[in-house]
């Protein structure tokens, strides 16, 4: 078939610069659009046009090249070229009906690409007539689903949903492509569930149906009332919800994979770095760009589901045999775009096994898993708009996970432990950590050694603060639910309090830089309050009492910083200015941390006076603490233990559209 | 004392076949008893035996044909001098029988080429009734003509030649055609005199002390059919549950044994099979394991094959799929898990959706073993579905090489078989009626074994009137927990969403009944999409913010004036909360199993309840079961037999020993379910998790030497000691080292793994030589040597052991019918049952067996070996 193909397209060339030796599907092309119905002359027209082979360059060109006034003029033709493709659908030669589904797809897009600045309705008007177009778009909606769900060749389905992303994405917001309103009515998402459900097709065409639920979802999502928004989010049905982490998961897997395999390339040592760059000097930057493109459809897709649905949230903690493709031979072939919207699916073949495979070398691995190391992979290179907004939809779905109680349950279940490998910023004054040390432990360290990760390697001129008081407040709500249930976490807490006090002294020295674009004192507030938290409540979910002792040496130690703060929330408040009220709530909240700190520092002192030493070592200073806790006074704080639940709007609402759009225009 | 009767009653009448007991007391009242016709029966059907014997099983009609056998096999034969020739077989020569021969002619042909099928055991029981109402009777007005029928008895008993015992087997097959009434319709003018052995015999069968036990006993060593058909239906007559416990001796015996019994015990087995799905499987797999000794090519040919293959056809199905009473009930059950999708929260909602297609293509799939069709051949197929899944989750497993990636496999395994509950499925460990609902997979755990992987898992299950009939309990998913998981959150969600603001009232309303699923709830779901996306809105932004609040900031919220706190306060409050949680092990990953059975069972109850969303039911029951993949439990089996029967030996004399017999499910020669001991962990894990003396373990756990509970603790730990000390010395159990011996919270030890047991040791020159494991550490809990606990520590196994012999019989035959044909190592040699015997020292008088005792504590408290082979076990497995 392809050799057909490759042969038909060479012959095409030469015919065309050489002499003007016309396909027939060509000379059928042109009658269309001239002005005479071409059924007239032969009224098998229609069904002999669907019997030859679509040529999809020349119907769109000549769908592009239709002046203004011409397109009065064959707008019947068109109408009723469309109207007889919907018809093709149903037939029972599935050569019809594929080349049928190829047609509809140039006529989509040829007329958007004519129409670009032309308004939804026009281009409908233009396709299939006002009149006519609710019916049109119902018999094509039915078409598919019928041969979506239907026993149809595999192939064939996966036309059908490259027809429907073809249409989804035609335009480059979706929620001015108007023809989608008829797929609002008609909804196919019974279909994509379907696909979705079943371990074989799902398999073949997993990834395509769950970008096409992501785009669907999206569409005038804040203006109207979207089923598929509403479908989605009360899907019950426990195959098909895992078939949709499945899928997202074998796209993160690939991700990964590709990822470590090229930092492996990288650090090959001399010789290595040396043919890659002698290779990359020829070979195009292609290559960069596929490691690099961040899979944000499906990213996109984890967040709805995990957003909208509250029973996906069990499919995260449903454990796979991490999947490593790398590892088993590809039998796939190259998937070469057939389509234009060149959405490469991974490759999907292990998804198809309903067996778990038997390799004592697999870790077992599960979504949330899959997707931490995803995140941190994203989260290393915040610098360009597109990954920053990666960076931030990794952190927008893991503020939902973190607000979720049952998502809590298994992130602090004792009984689930992995070894979670994240991947680590290589930074000069660090070494890099060895994978293979890393202790088994319930997955909310995971989550934690990723924020504390985030905390201590962006901080940059180029401030995230968005991306910062995201990371704070995630933390801040794993604390409350290890509050609330009485969960000690047996996590190393000192790494995040030093992370918190580096990010403060981060804030306080570059103060004006920071202010001229961001409101620190909010991002200050978050992190005083975190250790509000431990100094208030540590006594519900600290693990040993020793790691409450431990707390006040780290405030004591990095007084300093604390003092720092106060100095400047201090004086900001005292002025008068916009900060004004933000920066006299940090003083607020600093009253524990001061009285903390004047509470110790003159007993440190006096020790080590009458002990005659100059230098205290952490033990000597931990005694003091032990010893001198009675004395000291603090101050119940208010709302410690609440926050805001996440809303998509209003707040990201522009977020979203945003990332909808950049989406379209760059990756599909 | 009525043991000490019965025994030796069972002992004298196997031995003196030409001994004649005196004839019982005597009376005169006219005799109703109609042996002679029997035979007279027997004759008349003989030519239809052979292909109703063939067929029986499908013959459903002719139940009474089958009952009245009895009164054929007891009665000694119509003259007793004809019977000490062989060819005098009873049939043929009475000439009384020929009216009794033209009726059950009669009706046996009928029955020809249908045969009949289950026996009713109410029908038979009568049967024996009868007959032994008759035996009685006759038994006191003759006393004269008993002698020499019973010498006729007698010389049937000792000479029955091969042709004879044929033809006894035919006349045992015949015998349903003979008709009921008949009996006590025809009375026989010249009944001949039956046997006093015989009514010996009767008299002992009819008695109160025939218990199973001794049925078993006698189907096993008697040689007489008639005995032997006897008994077979005597068992009808036995509650289930007693017979169950002798289960795999009757099978064991139906494999390996002659064909008499066989035949005796196959209309039983069927029956039960036919009853019961548990039984039929239970029996399917134990004659699966117990034909595994057999060589291949007999193997396929055996009856136990047979029987097996036709238990696990399912023709024993005892409704048929046409039978009125079943097709209902199917019906209901699919009304109802149709409707299971509708109940929960947003009902309707689910129509619009999920897929009415993707729920046609899940419902089908799930078929194969949840939503089960109530008849026909898939009436076993859940079960087996499920255990084989449990199975072959263990076979992977042990092709992993750690302990962690074990654990997360199964984790990950057990979460999918999740997807597939409830179902018609049960724990066979189980006591009680119940379906399983859920396995809360992140709480199994791969157990410590060198290249096996045994793992404990919990199951959730719904207690249930009949696992058989019950509707299977409706899925409930897994987030629908949160709505139910905590008070606190119940008000706001339900306030506050739609979509998971059931409460539990709700929904055990709509489990238990079968709800209406079709107009009302579609309705409202059509029109309600609008309002849903309201709801929903709504609940982002509320629904769990109440919940934030702790009580602490919501009295701060209140009181506008500051509250202070003590720093010191909370540190303290801090070390107090760590203080007073149970001293939990620390989680290793090279033993992830003790953390886990560390865990009081309450907790752990409590626990996962709290986080089931099956947890609100009233009928909810948490479970564990140990599955064993890779090792044969055929002996641990017949290790808990042993041990409870001397369990039971010992609470009928009222002796104190205290042992923990676990129940043992063998599935196949190489598979198995364990059922796990509550709140135990092993003395190895103890000591490695604690690095404590036992003593200081036990004091730690249960306070000092005065309190109460530290004494209540000893105690039992004396009294478990001394119970498996004289286990482990009857048993000949090797193999103890500390992983094998557990302690419980109250201070029992438990012994477990019997691998090693009877004439097998493990093969490592001759370690433990001693009667049994009593360290220097057991001394010191007991209080040391010249402690009164130590002395109480004898005293136990001095009395227990005179118990035990006391009731010698029942325990080894036990032992010596599983050894019918085994191949299992501790059967290996010769003199297996003779050594056994041996060990219960028959002939010694109790101060003898005082000194006897007295040696044996000493020489184990003495020997090395046992620490020598702790420091072995220590070297080569790691276990302390």
């Amino acid at each position: 078939m392809s050799q057909v193909e490759k042969k038909a397209g060479l012959l095409r060339r030469t015919s065309s610069s050489k002499k003007p030796l016309k396909e027939k599907v060509v000379l059928m092309y042109d009658e269309i659009f001239a002005k005479e119905d071409p059924a007239k002359n032969n009224p098998r027209f229609w069904d002999e046009l669907f019997l030859m082979k679509v040529n999809l360059e020349y119907l769109e060109s000549k769908l592009e090249s239709v002046d203004g006034e011409d397109v009065q003029r064959i707008q019947d033709n068109i109408n009723s070229l469309f109207h007889h493709c919907v018809q093709a659908l149903g037939e029972e030669h599935q050569i019809k009906v594929v080349n049928a589904l190829q047609t509809l797809c140039a006529l989509f897009r040829g007329v958007h690409q004519k129409n670009k600045s032309a308004s939804g309705f026009d281009i409908i008007n233009m396709l299939m007539g006002f009149d006519k177009a609710e019916q049109r778009m119902k018999d094509l909606m039915e078409r598919l689903d019928s041969l979506l769900c239907g026993d149809s060749s595999e192939s064939l389905k996966s036309l059908c949903l490259k027809l429907l992303l073809c249409l989804v994405t035609v335009t480059d917001n979706i929620s001015q492509n108007t023809i989608l309103e008829y797929v609002m009515i008609n909804s196919i998402f019974e279909a994509i569930l379907q696909i979705l459900s079943d371990a074989s097709s799902r398999g073949q065409h997993g990834y395509d149906a769950v970008v096409l639920l992501a785009l669907l979802v999206n569409y005038r999502k804040y203006e109207s009332v979207n089923p598929y928004i509403v479908k989605l989010s009360i899907v019950d049905d426990e195959p098909t919800l895992d078939g949709m982490g499945m899928v997202v998961h074998q796209a993160l897997t690939e991700y990964n994979r590709q990822y470590k395999d090229k930092e492996e390339e990288n650090q090959g040592g001399f010789f290595s770095t040396l043919t890659s760059m002698v290779g990359s000097m020829f070979i195009a930057d292609a290559d960069e760009k596929l490691s690099v493109q961040t899979n944000e459809a499906i990213l996109l897709a984890l967040y709805e589901a995990v957003h909208l649905n509250r029973n996906f949230i069990t499919v995260l903690a449903q454990s796979h045999p991490e999947i490593d493709i790398a590892a088993t031979p590809t039998t796939t072939t190259p998937t070469t775009p057939t389509t234009p919207l060149g959405t490469t699916p991974p490759s999907l073949d292990m998804m198809s096994n309903p067996e778990l495979p038997l390799d004592p070398n697999l870790q077992t691995s599960n979504l949330l898993i899959t997707f931490l190391k995803y995140a941190s992979i994203v989260m290393q290179d915040t610098k360009d708009e597109h990954r920053l907004n990666s960076a931030r939809l990794c952190l927008i779905i893991l503020t939902c996970i973190a607000e979720d109680q049952y998502a809590d349950a298994f992130l602090h279940d004792d009984n689930m432990n992995f070894r979670v490998s994240l991947h680590r910023m290589p930074m000069r004054h660090r070494k890099k950590a060895v994978d293979k040390n890393i202790p088994s432990r319930p997955l909310v360290c995971a989550v934690l050694d990723l924020m504390v990760e985030f905390i201590v390697t962006h901080m940059m001129k180029d401030f995230p603060m968005d991306l910062y008081l995201r990371c704070v407040q995630i933390i801040h709500k794993l604390l409350c639910y290890q509050k609330k249930c009485r969960i000690r976490l047996h996590y190393t807490w000192r790494e995040l309090w030093s992370a918190l006090i580096n990010l403060l002294k981060f804030l306080l020295s570059n103060e004006t830089t920071l202010l001229a674009k961001h409101n620190i004192f909010h991002l200050a507030l978050l992190v005083v309050n975190l250790f509000n938290m431990f100094i208030t409540y540590g006594d519900t979910f600290l693990p040993t009492s020793n790691s409450y002792d431990e707390l006040y040496y780290e405030i004591v130690r990095m007084h300093q910083v604390f003092d720092n703060l106060y100095c400047m929330v201090l004086r900001v408040s005292t002025n008068t200015g916009q900060w004004k009220e933000a920066a006299s709530k940090v003083t607020h909240a600093l009253v524990n941390v001061r009285a903390i700190i004047n509470h110790f520092n003159p007993k440190i002192e006096s020790y080590a006076a009458v002990n005659h030493i100059s230098q205290l070592s952490e033990e000597q200073v931990l005694e003091v603490v032990r010893s001198n806790y009675d004395t000291l006074t603090l101050k119940l704080q208010d709302g410690l233990d609440q926050f805001e639940r996440y809303s998509e709007q209003p707040k990201e609402a522009a977020f979203f559209k945003e990332l909808v759009r950049e989406r379209e225009g760059g990756l599909f | 004392m009525a043991d000490a009767e019965g025994s030796p009653a069972v002992r004298s009448l196997r031995l003196s076949h030409s001994a004649q007991p005196p004839p019982p007391a005597s009376s005169s009242s006219p005799t109703t008893f109609s042996c002679p016709s029997s035979p007279s029966s027997a004759s008349s059907s003989s030519s239809s035996c052979s292909e109703s014997s063939s067929d029986f099983l499908t013959h459903h009609h002719h139940h009474h044909h089958r009952h009245a056998r009895p009164q054929l096999q007891l009665p000694p034969p119509t003259h007793g001098d004809q019977a000490s020739s062989p060819s005098a077989s009873p049939r043929s020569s009475s000439p009384s029988g020929s009216i009794g021969s033209t009726c059950s002619l009669g009706s046996s042909s009928a029955s020809e080429g249908i045969g009949s099928g289950v026996i009713d055991p109410e029908v038979a029981l009568k049967a024996c009734q009868e007959v032994l109402l008759k035996v009685k009777l006759q038994d006191d007005q003759r006393q004269h003509p008993a002698d020499v029928a019973e010498r006729g008895a007698v010389t049937q008993l000792i000479s029955p030649d091969a042709g004879s015992i044929k033809e006894e087997d035919e006349e045992d097959t015949d015998t349903p055609s003979q008709p009921d009434p008949r009996p006590s319709a025809r009375p026989e003018p010249f009944s001949p005199p039956s046997s006093s052995k015989q009514s010996w015999l009767l008299r002992l069968f009819e008695s109160k002390l025939f218990d199973v036990s001794m049925a078993i006993s006698y189907l096993y060593k008697s040689k007489e059919p008639g005995v032997q058909a006897y008994i077979g239906n005597r068992l009808f007559s036995f509650p289930d549950s007693e017979v169950d416990f002798y289960l795999p001796q009757l099978l064991n015996m139906y494999v390996h044994m002659d064909t008499e019994v066989g035949d005796a015990i196959r209309p039983y087995l069927i029956h039960r099979c036919s009853a019961s799905i548990t039984f039929s499987l239970l029996s399917a797999w134990l004659l699966g394991a117990y034909s595994s000794d057999m060589h291949i090519s007999t193997q396929r040919h055996s009856r136990g094959t047979k029987l097996r293959k036709l238990i696990l056809s399912d023709e024993l199905n005892p409704a048929p799929s046409d039978s009125p009473t079943s097709s209902p009930r199917t019906h209901q059950r699919s009304k109802s898990d149709a409707t299971m999708a509708s109940n929960g929260p947003g009902a309707g909602l689910r129509r619009t959706g999920s897929n009415p297609k993707v729920e046609a293509v899940h419902e089908e799939v799930s078929q194969r073993f949840s939503r089960e069709v109530d008849s026909g051949p898939e009436r076993l197929r859940p079960q087996r579905e499920f255990i084989k899944s449990l199975l072959c989750i263990g076979k992977r497993l042990a092709t992993l090489p750690t302990k962690e990636q074990k654990t997360q496999r199964l984790i990950s395994e057990l979460s999918l078989l999740n997807h597939k509950l409830p179902a018609r499925v049960w724990l066979p460990t189980a006591e009680h009626q119940h379906h399983v609902c859920r396995v809360p997979h992140t709480q199994a755990v791969v157990l410590n074994s060198k290249d096996k992987a045994p793992y404990i898992i919990y199951v959730e299950v719904l207690d249930c009137d009949s696992f058989e009939t019950s509707p299977v309990p409706v899925r409930i998913p897994e987030t629908r927990i949160r709505s139910a998981r905590s008070a606190e959150n119940l008000d706001c969600s339900t306030a506050a969403n739609g979509s998971s603001g059931m409460t539990s009232e709700h929904r055990t309303g709509s489990f238990s009944t079968v709800p209406n699923y079709d107009n009302d709830d579609e309705a409202w779901a059509t029109d309600d999409i609008g309002q849903l996306q309201v709801e929903m809105e709504a609940q982002t932004s509320s629904s769990d913010n109440i919940s934030q609040f702790s009580v602490d900031s919501i009295t701060s919220l209140e009181s506008k004036e500051p509250v202070f706190i003590a720093a010191g306060d909370i540190r303290r409050r801090l070390s107090e909360n760590l203080a007073h949680t149970p001293t939990a092990f620390r989680r290793d990953p090279e033993d992830p199993s003790a953390v886990a059975l560390k865990e009081p069972w309450e907790e752990k109850v409590r626990r996962i309840r709290e986080a089931s969303p099956y947890g609100h039911l009233h009928t909810w029951r948490l479970l564990s079961v140990i599955v064993k993949c890779g090792d044969d439990l055929r002996q641990e089996l017949l290790a808990y037999q042993v041990l409870r029967q001397l369990q039971s030996i010992w609470q009928q004399e009222r002796v104190p020993l205290w042992i923990k017999p676990y129940k043992i499910l063998v599935m196949s020669s190489d598979s198995g379910m364990i059922e796990p001991v509550l709140n135990a962990v092993s003395l190895h894990q103890v000591r490695k998790q604690s690095q404590l003396s036992l003593l200081d373990y036990f004091l730690q756990e249960h306070g000092s030497f005065t309190t109460e509970a530290f004494l209540t603790a000893q105690r039992n730990f004396v009294q478990s000691c001394a119970g498996y000390s004289l286990i482990c010395y009857l048993l000949q159990v090797k193999d103890r080292h500390n992983g094998n011996i557990l302690l419980d919270s109250e201070g029992h030890i438990i012994h477990i793994d019997f691998g090693f047991i009877l004439s097998s040791s493990p093969r490592n020159l001759g370690f433990e030589t001693s009667a049994f494991k009593l360290t220097s550490e057991f001394v010191d809990v007991m209080g040391g040597l010249n402690g009164d606990m130590f002395n109480y520590y004898k005293m136990l196994m001095l009395q227990g052991l005179i118990a035990a012999r006391k009731h010698m019989e029942k325990v080894l035959q036990i032992v010596e019918i599983m050894q019918q044909g085994s191949h299992l190592p501790c059967f290996h040699g010769s003199s297996t049952i003779r050594s056994l015997k041996d060990r219960f020292h028959m002939s010694l008088t109790e101060e003898q067996l005082q000194l006897l005792v007295e040696q044996l504590v000493d020489g184990s408290v003495r020997s090395i070996t046992t620490k020598l082979y702790d420091s072995f076990q220590y070297v080569t497995n790691g276990i302390m």
